[in-house]
């Protein structure tokens, strides 16, 4: 009798625990489709991702740690699936070379609009160009951007979700940022011509 | 001579990390400090501030209601 009450009091306590978890996890859901959003081309295919990332986080919801990053533990489930889906065509880091510096793109626009309150510059780029520019960014790094700059993890746990060193995180936002703004300078330029 | 005493070309590679709020004290003060004597830098910071929060505006897309009621349907049925 008391073996059964301890069950019942056991389950209870599961199921309670488990309804937290996923009341917290749907809270996330926002911000989860962000970064998806941004991690595949299609809204449909951002769709897919999102849901089979709260299929597969709800099926494992005991191997969450209470207490520990919520947001980081769904998202390192979203680039698993990502990867493991075939979304991503990998290339080289090193493919494409970059030689321009971080304030390329300021000084492009510049030389192109004169004398300009330089934090309304960045109005001259149409929200398209930029939605295309980064989508043109080499996976490796756009992952690394959408989670830092649109999830706003920082570079710690950008390194957690996606398994690699932290140097690796910041090597690749510099990089990756570097070649987000030449394509904007592009955009720019070409609008301009 | 260190961080950004050192010419701007080593003060744009620290701005970034400076700008995602990953330097320590110390580094970020030395940031400020370069930043409130520097012009060609604060211009060129004000604008990666802003370029960022554009970014950041332009990719935000919200999801669909019908995307957020699947998901809440994945939850485990109470029994």
């Amino acid at each position: 009798m008391a073996e059964a009450e301890t069950d019942a009091r056991r389950l209870a306590t599961e199921a309670r625990d488990r309804v937290r978890f996923e009341e917290e996890v749907l809270e996330l859901a926002d911000q989860v489709y962000r970064v998806a959003r941004r991690l595949v081309g299609t809204r449909e295919e951002a769709e897919d991702l999102v849901q089979d990332t709260y299929a597969r986080a709800f099926r494992s919801w005991r191997s969450y740690t209470p207490g520990t990053n919520l947001r980081a533990w769904l998202m390192r489930i979203l680039t698993n699936l990502n990867i493991d889906r075939g979304r991503r065509q990998q290339r080289s880091p090193d493919m494409q070379p970059m030689e321009e510096g971080d304030y390329f793109l300021y000084n492009r626009l510049e030389e192109t609009t004169g004398a300009e309150d330089e934090a309304r510059i960045v109005e001259r780029l149409s929200q398209d160009s930029i939605v295309s520019a980064l989508s043109s960014v080499p996976h490796d790094f756009r992952d690394v951007i959408v989670l830092v700059d649109i999830g706003d993890f920082s570079y710690q746990e950008a390194a957690q979700i996606l398994d690699v060193p932290i140097g690796t995180v910041m090597s690749r936002l510099h990089r990756g940022r570097r070649i987000l703004k030449s394509e904007l300078a592009e955009t720019a330029v070409g609008e301009d011509a | 001579m260190t961080g950004f005493e050192m010419i701007c070309e080593k003060c744009e590679e620290l701005l970034q990390p400076y700008l995602d709020r990953e330097l320590d004290d110390s580094e970020r003060r030395e940031a400020e400090s370069h930043l409130a004597d520097c012009g060609y830098c604060k211009k060129r910071y004000r604008f990666e501030e802003s370029l960022r929060r554009y970014v950041r505006g332009a990719c935000a897309e919200e999801m669909s209601p019908e995307l957020k009621a699947r998901l809440a349907n994945l939850r485990t049925p109470l029994t």
